[in-house]
C-alpha cells in the first residue's frame, strides 16, 4: 500500500499543491537566471494572459478526469461555439447575446459527450475523439471554412478591459477557478465528482447519481472549452473554425502537472493552474530566450515528463 | 509410491494482518490420487490452493514435490515445478483461439524465431482430441462453452507437463452432464499418474470423483481420510465440527411487516423470490456461494433490475430503479465486495461516510460540512472506529474499520432496512465481534436487518429466521429453534448428481 502524502479533502491547499508550486518557483528562478527581464510585472502579467486561456479549458479537463473520464473534444468545441457566437454577433445580436450563446453551444457540446460516457457505455477516449470530428466538422461546414470577421468592437474592448492592471481574460478565469473550486470542494456535486471517479460502482451503490454527475462534469468541460474561445475571439477580432486545435493535449498537460489522475478520483484547480502557469511560463521564457519553436515544444515534453517523474517518486516515499 | 507423494505439505503457515489464515496444515497427495480438500467458507481451501499454486509464500512451513523440498515464490515456479491450477474464473484470453490460449507464453518455434503453427496445432490436436473431439482448434475462446474452456484448461496443463493439477469448484457452473464427462477425464488423468487435487462444494461429486479428502476447519487441519470409509454425514460432521448452540432469542412484533418482496425473478440468478422482513428482525440468508444471495440482496437495494416481481415498504410499493431510490426509501446494502462496491479508497473516511447525505445536508448550495462532521464523528465514536481521524483516506483504515465506516454511511442515511452481504469477510477477529454487536445494535434500535453470510456460525448466531437459497431459489425456511448446520446444509446442496459412496 503506497501511503500518498496527501490525502486530506479538507484542506484548501494540498502537499501536492505545494510540489507544483515548487515546480514553478524553481522554473521561474531559472527562467529569471538567464533572463532578468523573465520577473518584470509586465512580463508576469503577461505569462498570466497567456496562460489563461488553457487555465479555462484545463480547469474542466480536471473535473472531468477527476470524473475518471478525458475530454478529447474541447478544441473543436471552442471552435463551433466561437463561431456561433461571431456569426449571431456580426449579424447585429448584442455581444452579450453573442457571448451567452456561444457559452450554450459549448454546454451543449460537452453535454452531449456527457450521455453518450453515460449511458451508452462507451470509453470516454473514444466518445470525444468521435465529437472531436463531429463538432470541428460542424464548424467548418457551417462556416464554409472561412473565418467570421467583423466582431463588434464593444465586444473586443470588454473582453480586452484592465481590472486593477490585470487581463480581462485573466480576472475571467479567476472568477471560473474559484467557482470550480467551491464547486469541487464544497458542494456535493464536487464530492459525487471524486467518488464516481474513484469508484463509480460503489459511488453507484452508495446512491450517487453517476449518470447525472458525469453528464455535468463534461458540460462544464463544454462551457469553459467555450469561454476560452470567447476570450480568443475577444482579442483577435475573428471567430475561425480551426480554432483551438490541440487545445485538449495542453489542458491535458496542465491538469497532469497540477496532480490529476488520468485513472480519475484525484485532481484539482490549484494544481491545474499552477500547471498552467508552468506551461505558459516555459513559453514566455524560452521565448524571452530567442529559442525557437521546435525547441519549446522538446522543453515542453520533457517538463511534462519530469513533472509526472517526480510525482510518482515523491508519492513512493513512505 | 507410499515413500515419497507426488505433492506433500506440512506445517503450513499463514498469517494475514488479523487472520490466521493456514495453522499448521498437511497435505498429501500421491500419485495418481485424486484428493478433495473440503471445509466451509473460511476454511482455508483458497488460502491452501494459492500456497499450492504459488501465489503466495506461506509463512512457514515445507513443500514437497516427489519428496524434494520446493519453494514456490511465483505461479511460475509453481507452472514449472509441475504445478497446474484451474480455477473458478479461467485463465483463458476470451479473444484468442484455442490453439494460441493453449502456447500462450510457450509457443513453440521454429528457425528460433518463427511461431511454428503446424507444430502447435498438431500437438494441441493431439492433447485436446482425448479430453474433448468437438472443440474446434480454430475458435476463438469465447464461443466456447464453460465446460469446453474447462477443457482447453486442463489440455494447457497437460501441454505443460502438469503432475500435479489443482481445481477450484471445477462444477460450479457445469451441467450434470457435463460433470459426468469431467469426472470421466479426472479419473482419466489420475490414470496417467497425474495428482488432482479437487476443491468443491458439491460433497456428492466429491464422492462420486475422490478417494481420499483432507478436512479443513478455520484454517486448521483437521483430518485426512480415506472417502470409502465415511459417509456423507460423517464428513459434514467434520467440516462443521461444532456442536449446536443456541442464542438468546429477541423479542419483536411479527404483525409488523417492514419490507416484502413478490416473486422476485431475474433471469436465471433469482427464481421467484418471495420474503417478508419484520420490524426489528434479523432475516438471515444462507447457501453456497453462487446460490443467488448476492443477487436477491442487490435486487431489493436497487442495484440490479428485476425482471419480474414486486417489492414493498411499509405497505407502499417500491419501483427502484436505482440504489438511490432504495437509498430514499430508506433501503441500504453494505456490500459483500468492499473494495469493490463500499469503498471509494482514495477519499476521505467522511466523504465515505456522508456520500450519500451531502445533498440533504445543503445551506445555499453548500455542504453543511461543520454539522456532517459533527454526525459523522459522533457516529464514528459509536462505531469505535480506529483510528477516528476522518480526515484520512479510507483505504488506510484495516478491513474490520473500512466496514464500520460503511455501517456509519448508513446509520447516517436514516436507513431503516440495513442488508448485510458478507458483513465479516476480509475482517479480523476482534472486529468481528463488535460488528455482531453493532448488527444487534441496529434492530435493538428499531430497525431491520437482512444478513447473507456464508459462514453458518454467523447466521446461526445473528439471525431470529433464515431463509436457505439454492439455484436462485428459497429452498427453505428455518425457525430459531430449527438452526443447524446439517439443517441449513441439507436445504442449500444441490442434490443434482446422484451420490455413489463407494
Amino acid at each position: 500500500m503506497s501511503s500518498r502524502v496527501f490525502s486530506d479533502t479538507g484542506s484548501p491547499v494540498s502537499v501536492r499543491d505545494l510540489g507544483t508550486l515548487i515546480g514553478v518557483v524553481l522554473i521561474f528562478a531559472a527562467f529569471a537566471f538567464v533572463a532578468p527581464s523573465f520577473l518584470n510585472a509586465q512580463n508576469l502579467i503577461n505569462i498570466l494572459q497567456q496562460s489563461a486561456i488553457n487555465a479555462c479549458v484545463a480547469v474542466g479537463m480536471t473535473i472531468v478526469i477527476i470524473s475518471g473520464g478525458i475530454d478529447l473534444s474541447v478544441g473543436p468545441v471552442a471552435a463551433l461555439s466561437a463561431v456561433v457566437a461571431a456569426t449571431l454577433m456580426v449579424k447585429g445580436l448584442p455581444p452579450s447575446v453573442g457571448f451567452v450563446a456561444g457559452v450554450l453551444v459549448g454546454t451543449a457540446c460537452g453535454s452531449i459527450n456527457g450521455i453518450i460516457v453515460a449511458y451508452c457505455g462507451l470509453q470516454p477516449f473514444i466518445v470525444t475523439l468521435g465529437t472531436l470530428s463531429i463538432y470541428r466538422a460542424v464548424a467548418l461546414i457551417f462556416t464554409d471554412g472561412n473565418p467570421v470577421l467583423g466582431i463588434p468592437d464593444s465586444f473586443r474592448n470588454a473582453l480586452s478591459a484592465t481590472f486593477f492592471g490585470l487581463p480581462m481574460s485573466v480576472v475571467i478565469v479567476t472568477i471560473v477557478a474559484i467557482l470550480a473550486w467551491v464547486m469541487l470542494r464544497k458542494m456535493p456535486l464536487g464530492e459525487y465528482i471524486f467518488a464516481v471517479g474513484g469508484n463509480e460502482e460503489a459511488a453507484r451503490v452508495a446512491g450517487v447519481p453517476v449518470e447525472r454527475t458525469k453528464i455535468f462534469a463534461y458540460s462544464i468541460s463544454g462551457a469553459l472549452a467555450s469561454l476560452g474561445a470567447l476570450i480568443v475571439v475577444g482579442r483577435l477580432g475573428a471567430a475561425e473554425p480551426v480554432l483551438g486545435n490541440l487545445w485538449e493535449l495542453d489542458a491535458i498537460a496542465a491538469a497532469a502537472i497540477g496532480g490529476a489522475s488520468l485513472l480519475g478520483g484525484k485532481g484539482g484547480v490549484i494544481g491545474t493552474l499552477l500547471g498552467a502557469i508552468i506551461l505558459g511560463g516555459m513559453r514566455n521564457g524560452l521565448t524571452l530566450m530567442n529559442v525557437q519553436a521546435f525547441y519549446q515544444l522538446l522543453a515542453t515534453g520533457v517538463v511534462i515528463l519530469l513533472a509526472m517523474m517526480v510525482d510518482r517518486l515523491t508519492r513512493g516515499r513512505r | 509410491m507410499n515413500t515419497s507423494y507426488a505433492l506433500q505439505l506440512s506445517n503450513i503457515n499463514k498469517q494475514y494482518p488479523g487472520v490466521k489464515a493456514l495453522t499448521d496444515v498437511h497435505l498429501r497427495v500421491s500419485q495418481g490420487e485424486i484428493h478433495a480438500i473440503v471445509g466451509e467458507n473460511g476454511a482455508g481451501k483458497s488460502t491452501l490452493l494459492k500456497v499450492i499454486s504459488g501465489v503466495i509464500s506461506p509463512d512457514s512451513g515445507e513443500i514437497l514435490l516427489d519428496g524434494k523440498a520446493v519453494t514456490l515464490k511465483s505461479p511460475k515456479d509453481a507452472k514449472r515445478a509441475g504445478i497446474a491450477m484451474i480455477h473458478q474464473e479461467l485463465q483463458l484470453i476470451p479473444e484468442l483461439n484455442v490453439v494460441q490460449n493453449l502456447f500462450l507464453g510457450a509457443p513453440l518455434v521454429r528457425r528460433g524465431r518463427l511461431l511454428d503453427r503446424a507444430a502447435m496445432f498438431e500437438r494441441a490436436q493431439a492433447v485436446l482430441a482425448p479430453l474433448d473431439p468437438a472443440i474446434p482448434l480454430a475458435a476463438k475462446i469465447r464461443q466456447l462453452s464453460v465446460a469446453q474452456k474447462q477443457m482447453v484448461e486442463i489440455a494447457r496443463a497437460l501441454l505443460a507437463n502438469a503432475r500435479v493439477i489443482a481445481m477450484d469448484e471445477p462444477t460450479s457452473s457445469l451441467t450434470p452432464a457435463e460433470f459426468e464427462k469431467l469426472a470421466g477425464i479426472i479419473r482419466q488423468l489420475s490414470q496417467q499418474g497425474v495428482a488432482i487435487i479437487y476443491v468443491s462444494h458439491k460433497l456428492d461429486e466429491i464422492f462420486e470423483v475422490s478417494s481420499r479428502a483432507t478436512v479443513l476447519r478455520d484454517g486448521k487441519f483437521i483430518d485426512e481420510l480415506a472417502l470409502s470409509d465415511v459417509t456423507q454425514q460423517q464428513l459434514v460432521h467434520k467440516m462443521v465440527g461444532r456442536e449446536l448452540r443456541s442464542w438468546p432469542k429477541r423479542e419483536y412484533d411479527r404483525a409488523d411487516t417492514v419490507l416484502s418482496a413478490q416473486s422476485l425473478s431475474w433471469g436465471e440468478r433469482v427464481r421467484d423470490v418471495s420474503l417478508t422482513l419484520h420490524k426489528g428482525e434479523i432475516l438471515g440468508i444462507a447457501g453456497l456461494v453462487g446460490a443467488g444471495r448476492t443477487e436477491l440482496v442487490r435486487l431489493l437495494a436497487g442495484i440490479e433490475r428485476a425482471d419480474k416481481g414486486e417489492i414493498h415498504k411499509n405497505g407502499k410499493r417500491l419501483r427502484l430503479r436505482s440504489a438511490r431510490d432504495a437509498i430514499k426509501a430508506g433501503i441500504a446494502l453494505v456490500p459483500e465486495e468492499r473494495k469493490v462496491d463500499g469503498i471509494i479508497p482514495m477519499q476521505s473516511i467522511f466523504s465515505n461516510i456522508c456520500l450519500p447525505v451531502f445533498d440533504r445536508w445543503t445551506r445555499a448550495g453548500l455542504v453543511r460540512r461543520g454539522a456532517l462532521q459533527l454526525r459523522a464523528t459522533a457516529l464514528a465514536q459509536q462505531v469505535n472506529l480506529r483510528p477516528p481521524k476522518l480526515s484520512r483516506a479510507i483505504r488506510l483504515l484495516s478491513g474490520g474499520n473500512q466496514q464500520k465506516a460503511i455501517i456509519c454511511r448508513w446509520l447516517n442515511s436514516g436507513a431503516d432496512v440495513l442488508i448485510f452481504d458478507e458483513p465479516t469477510r476480509g475482517v479480523d477477529v476482534g472486529a468481528k465481534q463488535e460488528i455482531y454487536q453493532l448488527i444487534e445494535q441496529i434492530v435493538n434500535d428499531g430497525r431491520s436487518v437482512i444478513i447473507v453470510s456464508s459462514e453458518l456460525d454467523e447466521v446461526m448466531r445473528l439471525s431470529d429466521r433464515l431463509l436457505v437459497m439454492q439455484s436462485g431459489r428459497i429452498s427453505g425456511e428455518l425457525k430459531s429453534d430449527e438452526f443447524s448446520e446439517a439443517a441449513i446444509m441439507t436445504l442449500a446442496i444441490p442434490h443434482e448428481v446422484t451420490s455413489q459412496p463407494s
